[in-house]
């Protein structure tokens, strides 16, 4: 056995959504009202919580999986197949109704660029409270921030409120302050191509210099080409489940001929 | 298990320690630790709050200062002046000042608090961090209007001359903690049902209103019957609010200490229930939307 270290592990992971059933018609909603206080007691006497009004959905079924350090992982699957949902998961935004994770390294997560962004508020202020958000600690946000703006190229706006800047402007600074994590695990929902083409290319190099520093990358992407491009291994997960689970290259081909198959 | 245990060990080595995450059960503590760990987050937190509070205003941060002035302006013509509420000889802007601040604060930290998970959605969803900062900052924003309105008090009680400052200030720092505590507790209580009753935004408004008119802020405990007046202290506030004039005004006599206790219990066991019911809600947010 290898000793490896693990970035992160999940086990048996299941979550349940429940979906409200607003099917009924006015007269139906009606005498629900009328009955609430009845369904309460009831409910609370039978011990079975909204059993009725309520059905289980699983977003994810039975996740497992061990992700070593310095991996890099690719989500892949169609619309609704759990991906995000195990994001979330993961990054800690919502818990797993069933199983566990273990997480062994400091997450950072990019679902979105300038999460808890502020139009009000002037560039600078943006940047400490964005980066407050990402968990940086006040330290570490004051040590990159000449950094942070200069990668942006926003030195003279960087004291102007953010309602002021164009929306090309907004998404390099806050892509910037995404840059500048210093992550072990990193967890990003396509949110890879931002800005004009220069500022792509300088974020694509920034991803690929996180990537040869050793971070650990899960990536979630609808295209499987942007990820067989940074993943050495992809999760391929369908109706919740994991479908495959492999070497990029031989998932991406499964994952195709399924999509054929699936389209024809 | 005893496999699985030796490969944790092994991977605590260098790294953070591992983190756990398992599904949510209704009795979680609040992990303190990691509340400090992210003292920048409030720090951030608060100075967004007290910025976009007056950001959209003409005269902002003078609001700050209004608005203590004019609720005492308009209680002082209707109560002090029309009804001639009894003060013991208190000039009535003073004896209402002197509890004001405190009823302000309290209000303050329920409302922003109550609004708070509601108002934070956007990155509830996108990212995580311990949802209490959103509940707790508000107590920072609400304590820079408590030290404004602080201020305004003692100006007005140094113009009068007849209080000054003396060693019962002493007693305020223990005093301040407990309406800390206390208001803060009862925030996160009405943070936790704002998430599954939306109908809590109304109902707060009442519930607000209400409180104020038990609590003896415009008028002083001695107005009610004595037979009546043991049903004012089950308010926590009613003793807070006279601890606080004895203070300012050296009316009543010094809390026994014994209540000071009791009102400082009352407040961390609101908190804690306030804290695990929040923890519990909070849980459910992220996967109403």
């Amino acid at each position: 056995m290898t000793m490896s270290r693990l970035a992160v592990k999940t086990e048996h992971v299941w979550k349940e959504y429940r979906i409200r059933h607003d099917l009924e018609g006015p007269q139906g909603s009606f005498k629900a009202v009328l009955n609430a206080p009845f369904n309460w007691l009831m409910r609370r006497a039978i011990r079975s919580p909204q059993v009725q009004r309520f059905e289980p959905f699983f977003a994810l079924r039975d996740i497992s999986f061990e992700i070593e350090h310095g991996e890099s992982v690719g989500l892949i699957g169609r619309n609704g197949a759990g991906k995000s949902t195990l994001l979330k998961i993961l990054s800690r935004i919502t818990r797993p109704s069933k199983g566990r994770i273990v997480l062994y390294e400091r997450v950072n997560a990019l679902l979105e660029v300038g999460t808890g962004f502020n139009i009000e508020l002037s560039g600078r202020e943006n940047v400490y409270l964005n980066g407050s958000f990402l968990g940086m600690k006040t330290s570490e946000i004051r040590r990159k921030f000449d950094e942070i703006v200069a990668f942006s190229e926003l030195q003279q706006f960087i004291d102007t409120p953010v309602k002021y800047y164009s929306s090309g402007m907004f998404v390099r600074l806050a892509f910037s302050v995404a840059v500048h994590l210093t992550p072990e695990l990193l967890l990003v929902d396509e949110t890879l191509s931002v800005g004009d083409a220069g500022f792509q290319q300088k974020s694509m190099a920034k991803m690929k210099e996180l990537l040869g520093s050793g971070a650990t990358i899960i990536l979630v992407s609808h295209n499987d080409r942007a990820i067989m491009d940074i993943c050495k291994r992809v999760i391929w997960l369908d109706k919740g489940a994991i479908q495959m689970d492999g070497s990029s290259a031989g998932v991406a081909e499964k994952y195709r001929e399924f999509l054929n198959v699936s389209v024809s | 298990m005893s496999h699985r245990l030796v490969m944790d060990i092994a991977n605590r080595e260098g790294g953070i320690s591992p983190i756990v995450v398992t599904p949510p059960s209704s009795l979680e503590m609040p992990n303190f630790r990691e509340l400090w760990e992210y003292r920048g987050l409030f720090f951030f937190l608060i100075r967004r709050d007290i910025k976009l509070r007056f950001q959209q205003t003409v005269i902002g941060f003078l609001w700050i200062l209004l608005q203590p002035l004019i609720q005492m302006l308009i209680f002082y013509v209707i109560l002090g002046v029309l009804i001639g509420v009894p003060t013991n000889g208190i000039p009535y802007p003073i004896f209402f000042l002197s509890a004001f601040v405190v009823w302000q604060f309290f209000t303050q930290v329920v409302n922003y608090s109550a609004f708070s998970l509601v108002g934070n959605i956007g990155v509830i969803v996108k990212s995580y961090f311990p949802r209490l900062a959103l509940p707790l900052s508000t107590v920072g924003t609400a304590l820079v209007d408590f030290a404004v309105s602080f201020l305004l008090l003692l100006v007005f009680l140094l113009m009068n001359g007849n209080y000054p400052i003396t060693f019962r200030y002493l007693l305020l720092p223990v005093l301040l903690v407990i309406t800390i505590i206390f208001s803060s507790g009862v925030g996160l209580l009405f943070g936790a049902l704002m998430v599954v009753f939306r109908d809590t935004k109304n109902f707060l408004n009442f519930v607000l209103m209400m409180w104020m008119y038990i609590t003896p802020i415009a008028y002083p405990t001695s107005i009610a019957p004595e037979k009546y007046r043991v049903l004012f202290y089950l308010n926590p506030l009613t003793s807070l609010v006279d601890a606080y004039r004895w203070v300012f005004l050296g009316q009543g006599s010094l809390p026994r200490l014994s209540y000071l206790a009791i009102s400082l219990s009352v407040a961390i066991v609101i908190w804690f229930w306030g804290a695990i019911a929040f923890k519990a809600m909070e849980n459910r947010i992220a996967d109403v939307m």
